[in-house]
């Protein structure tokens, strides 16, 4: 339908050009004879460029017709006294039907490269969309499979506690039954943990976890962090440093940071074993050094351990969030975290003083 | 005693499980890896073990393939759900069964005591499974007293689920010892002799209670009058 709307256009163009041209022609040809037929090119070319060569042929020969017809004498004829005056009417048909032509591929081609473009655009796009959905892809199945281990092994732990507990045939001492049900307890809390985790890491991730920057001192801040972790953090040893400067910082950001710092040396060290938390105030900045007497981080990992869902290679699992969280919110505040190597785990993280 | 191995990485999974056994009055040992697993079934072996799929120094089923080399005792892996390769993995290297965690205590004692019972191996000439009686000398097999007409193959089946009674058996191990090991791939073959055998042996065909299906695993015959 639109192909023969366009037409109809083409046609009522063409026709009005020729219309126009004559028109023209009769008002310049008293002062400019030579150039009379010429002007009709100007009925030509657009009509080849906007609709193709086949109508711009029909306007060439139309418009030779209307100069006949009009201006050769005898005029209102289409015979012609001087022969001299076919040969002028042959060429100029000739020329306007070549020019119509080239006219008319150079529009094609000038479509056509458009055209490419065009879709080599598209092709790019749709390349990067699909490219994004496939990360997003790989770090949801990432996100599920760590999720699933994370939250069923305290899910595991807490069902067969409590199904034990429940079972008819499992006979329990008094002691017996207490520590199935401290079990219960740690594992719901540890799911808690978890649950707080991700909560933590899809607001950093998805920005909403502005700071609010008061100022802390040194003491504060690794104090709020053992508060937090409470008998969980009972062998950790502090190192404070009374000289150290204050800082200007977020503190429920920075104790989230240094509890997943504290968290991860616990978890990845002799369960007898200290765990050291100093503070160093250095030039312009104040660090927080977290020690523990497990493997350590090899030195090829010291930044693929930040990244979410990355796990050390040692007996103890998890969904590696904890390191992830920790630079998140050092980051929103300004501060940096990072991995040493040599002598057992070794963590800093360092504030701006 | 009963001495039953448990292995798993998680300490809190491995005081629940200890705690509860122990009370149902099983003898208890656990190992938190596979080469402590290997180590401790070799100087103490165990009637049974219970095995985590996944282990921080290798893969739960290469222990059970190297347990299963040495011992007989009746291997049970703990699998998640979306472990289903693995989980069949260990099963064909001869695990005896699964439970998906997290998983109640009861469904652990349940599958434990099956899997002990069968651990004595009957070589009964005779076997009398719910309404079915085989009869091992004279091939013969008879449901409510009457004589069932079985193919070879349909009665190579039946007598291999029926003296793993209780058993799971993963397709392969059905096919590999059935149809022999040129068939180790074909589970469709499987599926259309079982379906014909529960067509004979079944009182409801569509609601098999005596050759169960293990989704993806295998098959597992049963006596629906004992306790499942």
């Amino acid at each position: 339908m639109r192909r023969r709307g366009e037409l109809i256009v083409g046609v009522l163009t063409s026709a009005g050009a020729v219309v126009f041209v004559t028109a023209a022609i009769a008002i310049v040809k008293r002062w400019v004879p030579v150039l009379s037929l010429v002007l009709y090119i100007f009925a030509v070319l657009p009509v080849a460029v906007l609709w193709g060569l086949a109508l711009a042929t029909a306007v060439s020969i139309a418009s030779m017709l209307a100069f006949n017809w009009f201006f050769l004498p005898p005029t209102h004829t289409f015979q012609l006294r001087d022969g001299a005056n076919w040969a002028v009417l042959a060429v100029y048909l000739v020329t306007a039907v070549v020019v119509s032509a080239l006219a008319a591929r150079a529009r094609r081609r000038a479509e056509l490269a458009e055209l490419r473009e065009r879709e080599a655009a598209a092709r790019a796009a749709a390349e990067l969309e699909a490219e994004s959905y496939r990360r997003s892809d790989t770090l949801k199945t990432a996100l599920l499979h760590a999720v699933s281990h994370d939250l069923r092994s305290p899910l595991t732990a807490i069902l067969a506690a409590a199904s034990g507990l429940g079972n008819p045939d499992v006979r329990l001492a008094r002691a017996d039954r207490d520590d199935l049900v401290a079990t219960i307890r740690a594992e719901a809390e540890r799911l808690n943990r978890i649950v707080g985790n991700l909560l933590d890491l899809s607001r950093l991730e998805s920005g909403v976890a502005a700071p609010h920057p008061e100022l802390w001192t040194a003491d504060d801040l690794v104090l709020r962090a053992l508060d937090e972790l409470g008998p969980r953090g009972e062998r950790i040893v502090a190192e404070l440093d009374a000289d150290a400067p204050p800082v200007q910082t977020d503190a429920a950001q920075i104790e989230r940071a240094l509890v997943n710092l504290l968290d991860n040396a616990l978890k990845f060290s002799p369960p007898d074993s200290p765990v050291r938390v100093r503070v160093e105030s250095r030039d312009h900045e104040l660090l927080l050094h977290v020690h523990d007497a497990g493997p350590g981080v090899p030195m090829a990992d010291r930044e693929t351990v930040f990244e979410p869902f990355r796990r050390g290679d040692g007996s103890v699992r998890g969904a590696g969030l904890g390191l992830a969280i920790a630079r998140g919110f050092a980051e929103v505040n300004g501060a940096r975290v990072w991995a040493e190597n040599g002598g057992g785990g070794h963590f800093v993280l360092a504030l701006p003083a | 005693m009963t001495r039953i191995l448990v292995v798993d990485d998680e300490p809190q999974i491995l005081r629940a499980l200890q705690t509860s056994l122990r009370g149902a009055g099983y003898d208890v040992e656990t190992a938190t890896t596979g080469e402590q697993a290997l180590m401790l079934a070799a100087v103490r072996p165990p009637d049974a073990v219970i095995l985590d799929l996944v282990l921080p120094d290798r893969r739960g089923t290469e222990v059970a393939r190297e347990l299963r080399a040495w011992s007989k005792a009746p291997i049970i892996v703990l699998s998640v759900v979306g472990d289903e390769s693995e989980k069949v993995a260990a099963l064909d290297v001869g695990a005896d069964d699964y439970v998906t965690k997290p998983f109640g205590v009861d469904e652990l004692l349940a599958r434990l005591r099956a899997a002990l019972r069968r651990a004595e191996p009957s070589a009964e000439p005779v076997l009398d499974i719910g309404e079915l009686r085989i009869d091992f000398e004279a091939r013969e097999v008879t449901r409510a007293g009457e004589r069932v007409q079985l193919t070879p193959h349909e009665y190579g089946l039946l007598t291999l689920l029926a003296r793993n009674e209780g058993k799971l058996l993963t397709h392969k191990a059905i096919l590999r010892e059935v149809w022999g090991e040129a068939y180790a791939d074909e589970s469709h073959y499987l599926h259309v002799y079982v379906s014909q055998l529960r067509r004979k042996l079944e009182p409801d065909p569509a609601r098999p209670r005596t050759i169960l299906t293990e989704p993806g695993v295998g098959y597992r015959l049963v006596d629906p009058l004992r306790d499942s």
